[in-house]
């Protein structure tokens, strides 16, 4: 399969199709994926088939209410121009060239060139995705990231990186975005009424990131 | 540009782990509502509250701001909040929620936070919190409980 990134001046590459691979998150064995669950998660009881795990996280005391998270689909999104304006708080112009949408729960592209990245002292990302059933989706992205001198252990606070940081240094980039989504009444309606939180890892060559979208339950 | 395949997956390949951190047991004013073009307009002021947590001990800055939340046709309210804490310390903290809360008692958001860098906040900031709410039958006491998006 071809993604929808396209050229920076170009057409797109690709033939635009929106045909998806059928979803076997029951068949592969879903709970798999949350196997290296943080101590004081637990997963929940088994799911109907095909849909994910979620993971349940609580606080010391037992009247603290817990907060679940569900894998709901993933996205790559490709970038291309990158531009600072030196405004009085730097703006940063990173444009979305497209991208894949793919999971339980949503299947589809990334709009071609519907948006960008608006950075200012954060990410603040907008662009549009367009489901399998052509329903435009429109995102607003903000979140944060920092990098920490290793990942989190349950009960130790995370320490900072070294200000001087080597290309051999080990450290631990924490990268979360939180999306609002705007979705046609519909199919996609639950979107406009449920919080989320991602994981987002930088790849390159092409230059893209993966965002792993969980519902917060 | 090349033709790349992204290789997709049948499960969620990164984690987002949440680490519980602190609770705000926040007291409101009265909601009042307006009706506005873009559904009603509900404006809740905060009147106090207090920060419990192991890195966190604060009260809220009485009358710093509040809900301005937005009533949807759906009965859905859009929160957006934005008020200030004090820390034990003395130092201030920005928060802004973010979220829904539904009529099935949903009641979700995101914070985020800004507090000084120099100061013993640092870590608030460039973070990422999951809020779950309660809300008393009146409305005005909430109860925000924060986990940190690790």
């Amino acid at each position: 399969m071809k993604t929808f990134i396209e050229s920076r001046n170009g057409s797109p590459t690709d033939d635009r199709s929106m045909n998806r691979r059928t979803f076997l998150s029951a068949a592969a064995g879903a709970g798999a994926a949350w196997c290296t669950l943080a101590a004081g998660a637990r997963a929940e009881e088994a799911a109907p088939a095909g849909t994910p795990v979620a993971a349940f996280y609580g606080g010391p005391e037992a009247d603290i209410p817990r907060v679940g998270l569900r894998w709901a689909f993933s996205a790559a999104v490709f970038f291309a121009d990158r531009i600072m304006i030196p405004s009085p708080t730097p703006r940063g112009y990173t444009s979305v060239a497209g991208g894949e949408v793919w999971g339980p729960r949503l299947q589809g592209r990334v709009l071609p060139h519907s948006g960008a990245d608006y950075f200012k002292t954060t990410f603040s990302t907008y662009y549009l995705f367009q489901a399998a059933d052509g329903a435009l989706i429109f995102i607003h992205n903000r979140g944060t990231f920092r990098r920490f001198r290793a990942p989190p252990e349950p009960g130790h606070p995370l320490e900072p990186a070294p200000t001087t940081l080597g290309p051999q240094s080990p450290s631990w980039l924490r990268f979360r975005a939180t999306p609002v989504f705007t979705a046609p009444t519909g199919a996609h309606d639950w979107m406009n009424r449920t919080v989320f939180v991602a994981n987002c890892e930088r790849q390159e060559h092409p230059d893209r990131t993966i965002f792993t979208y969980y519902e917060v339950l | 540009m090349q033709d790349f395949v992204v290789p997709q997956t049948d499960k969620a390949l990164g984690e987002v782990r949440l680490e519980y951190a602190f609770q705000l047991q926040a007291r409101y004013d009265p909601p009042q509502l307006s009706r506005t073009p873009k559904g009603e307009l509900r404006y809740q002021d905060i009147a106090s509250g207090e920060v419990r947590g192991e890195r966190l001990r604060a009260t809220v800055y009485p009358n710093s701001g509040g809900q301005y939340d937005t009533v949807r046709s759906d009965r859905i309210r859009d929160v957006d909040a934005h008020f200030i804490l004090k820390a034990e310390n003395g130092e201030w903290i920005y928060l802004e929620h973010v979220g829904y809360r539904r009529p099935d008692g949903y009641y979700r958001a995101i914070a985020y936070i800004d507090a000084s860098t120099q100061g013993a906040y640092d870590w608030l900031n460039n973070t990422t919190f999951v809020v779950t709410a309660k809300e008393s039958a009146d409305q005005r006491q909430v109860d925000f409980y924060y986990y940190v998006a690790n």
